[in-house]
């Protein structure tokens, strides 16, 4: 992947620089960043983690088995006691609610590795380690043609250090 | 537009703002910038004699623990002082104390995080890495308990070869769902929450070795905005699972007392009574440990004097709950009518176990109630010694519930007492051990605060300029504010 990669020490610098960016259709750029900061998620206008359905895909499936487990072992081993019904949901309401939060929470971390493409082996090209620092990283893929451009864009609004990377 | 922190124009005339005085703006006045933020955290992983000696104490201390239950294996449960009518003991005790220990770090990263409590983000890390040692203390308590402790696996819920399950309907079933869930989501809470700072290690790292391990731990973590967006929503969704999960766990706990018709157990009040307990005390046990932490990494501008301050006023509300639910349970036996509930709470404050039940109602009821003077709240030293009778309270807590009602059940022939043994208090001590090995361990591997949220609470460097409150660092120019450092010794 061919592009540009600009380090700012100020955020609102980086704020500037993602929104001129952005007017100038220089498309899928990311933004490095030591800590998660609203201004800048404001100036990338993400779409909505899709995080949340995994979360509720698995407190689902993970509620539905907490109470399937204990009903079934009732039924194979019926010890009837009173005439009352073998299979008895208020307390196994306590297996079926820890299993919901077990495997809501599991997928909720599965979720996020999958989207988040992590694990990686490999650092991205154009990353540097002063992003977990301190410093602000804004990447701009870009071909031959519009690396100068994003170059002069990102050191126009105070650029650290800009580099091409390949 | 995205909106940015607005510039505010320097006064001239404006009073200087002095450092450790929080502010609308800045939470961590005597915290510069995101570099000293790494460099003052990053700087306690390096490994000091101090540390050498603590871990050498906790290193023996389980050693003697190992060493007891190894003579408790070879000569049976009797030598830890168990015999009729009592048969749950120390083991059973330390295990409710540890479950309850481990509390307090889920309550502080996850509840005190939905509710936005400020005073969480530099403690939250420890008190995690707390919960996570103390229920793995804590599981090991079953096992010592056991006759026969290699057969420890009959406690996980599977068919037996006759194709026989556990009973679901058993409180012992359940307290294996909710440890071992607490377990499980507390340790990837904790986990998760450490995926950027292990990056900034990696990053920062200069020995080979190291900096490969820290970047398998990282999973290749690159700070990335949609790394960033996807871990701010899961970390949400795990908070918000782990929240009903610390008030289920302590009343799964609870259970398996009050499930049982013995007389000072079979109540409804146990539940909350339980849970409240467990904050309270895990709550103490964070004081032990960050108060001390902070005097001797020198990270008082991180851990403010404000912080300290909030958390004893949870501590003071816990303990306020704690002790409706004791006036609970002698309300509830001075109603009931049953004159075997009337006698067992007789004998619990008047009688034989009357010793136990004032160490905890002074250390648990009486003691804490200092804490609505703003002074001590913020006096570290006292903070400090109150924890340590905390400690000492709910372990008697625990005591107080298990002891005197299996001693004084409905008949008096049943009658009977306890004396702990030199195995107990041996394995007690060495839990202590194990905790404290595991916790000293965590703390020279990886940062005992939250790198990233910490940042998150730094004001950002800004070209242009900004509000002044957040400019003044200068800490060798400015006078503390003797209210914000009183205690701060």
């Amino acid at each position: 992947m061919q592009g540009v990669i600009g380090a700012f020490a100020e955020l609102d610098s980086a704020v500037h620089a993602i929104e001129d960016l952005r007017k100038q259709n220089f498309g899928d750029i990311t933004v490095y960043t030591p800590t998660p900061r609203h201004e800048l998620e404001e100036a990338m206008q993400p779409p909505k983690s899709p995080v949340r359905r995994f979360t509720l895909v698995g407190g689902l499936l993970g509620v539905t088995f907490g109470y399937w487990i204990p009903i079934w072992i009732s039924d194979y081993w019926p010890l009837v006691v009173g005439g009352k019904p073998v299979a008895s949901w208020v307390p196994y309401t306590i297996i079926g609610f820890e299993l919901m939060v077990l495997i809501g929470s599991l997928s909720t971390v599965f979720g996020m590795f999958a989207v988040s493409r992590i694990p990686r082996l490999t650092l991205t090209v154009g990353y540097d380690g002063r992003f977990s620092h301190g410093d602000y990283g804004i990447w701009v893929p870009a071909g031959p043609d519009r690396m100068a451009a994003a170059a002069d864009l990102l050191r126009k609004h105070g650029a650290l250090e800009v580099r091409n990377e390949r | 537009m995205a909106t940015l922190v607005q510039p505010r124009p320097s006064e001239p005339n404006e009073p200087v703002q002095r450092p450790n005085i929080a502010t609308a703006g800045n939470r961590l006045p005597g915290v510069r910038d995101y570099e000293q933020v790494d460099r003052d955290i990053i700087g306690t992983l390096r490994p000091t004699l101090g540390w050498f000696a603590a871990l050498g104490i906790a290193v023996l201390c389980l050693l003697i623990g190992i060493s007891a239950w190894t003579y408790q294996i070879h000569e049976g449960l009797g030598a830890a002082g168990y015999h009729p009518p009592v048969m749950w003991g120390v083991y059973i005790i330390t295990f409710v104390f540890w479950v309850g220990i481990g509390h307090a770090g889920t309550l502080i990263s996850a509840i005190l995080y939905l509710f936005r409590a400020g005073f969480r983000t530099t403690i939250y890390r420890c008190a995690e890495a707390m919960t996570v040692f103390a229920v793995m203390t804590a599981g090991l308590f079953p096992i010592l308990h056991l006759g026969r402790p290699w057969k420890f696996f009959w406690l996980i819920p599977y068919p037996n070869w006759r194709l026989i399950w556990p009973n679901p309907k058993s409180p012992l079933v359940w307290d294996v769902f909710a440890i071992l869930t607490y377990l499980t989501v507390s340790a990837t809470f904790f986990y998760v929450g450490l995926i950027p700072d292990i990056a900034v290690l990696r990053d920062q790292e200069t020995n080979p070795v190291r900096k490969r391990i820290f970047a398998a731990l990282s999973l290749g973590w690159r700070n990335s905005d949609r790394e960033w967006r996807h871990f701010t929503r899961a970390y949400l969704f795990l908070a918000a699972f782990a929240t009903p999960l610390v008030l289920s766990v302590h009343s799964v706990v609870s259970f398996d007392f009050a499930m049982a018709l013995t007389p000072g157990w079979h109540a409804t009040v146990f539940p909350p009574y339980f849970v409240a307990g467990a904050i309270f005390s895990g709550i103490g046990m964070v004081f032990t440990i960050i108060i001390p932490l902070r005097k001797y990494f020198g990270l008082q501008h991180f851990v403010t004097i404000n912080d300290l301050d909030a958390a004893a006023k949870l501590c003071l509300f816990t303990s306020m709950v704690v002790g409706l639910a004791y006036l609970t349970e002698f309300q509830v036996a001075w109603m009931s009518g049953n004159r075997v509930e009337q006698e067992y709470f007789w004998n619990r404050v008047f009688g034989q176990w009357a010793w136990s039940a004032w160490i905890m109602l002074i250390c648990n009821c009486v003691l804490p109630l200092s804490l609505f003077s703003q002074k001590l709240r913020r006096n570290t030293t006292w903070l400090f010694i109150l924890s340590l009778f905390i400690n000492l309270g709910m372990w008697f807590e625990r005591f107080v519930i298990v002891v005197p009602s299996l001693s004084h059940e409905f008949e008096p022939w049943q009658w009977g007492g306890y004396a702990p043994t030199w195995v107990d208090y041996s394995i007690l001590l060495g839990s202590f051990g194990w905790f404290f090995m595991w916790f000293l361990l965590f703390m020279k591997q990886l940062p005992i605060m939250a790198l990233a949220e910490i940042k998150e609470i730094i004001p950002p460097k800004m070209r242009e300029p900004h509000d002044p409150a957040e400019r003044v660092h200068d800490l060798d120019t400015l006078t503390l504010d003797p209210i914000n450092t009183a205690g701060d010794d």
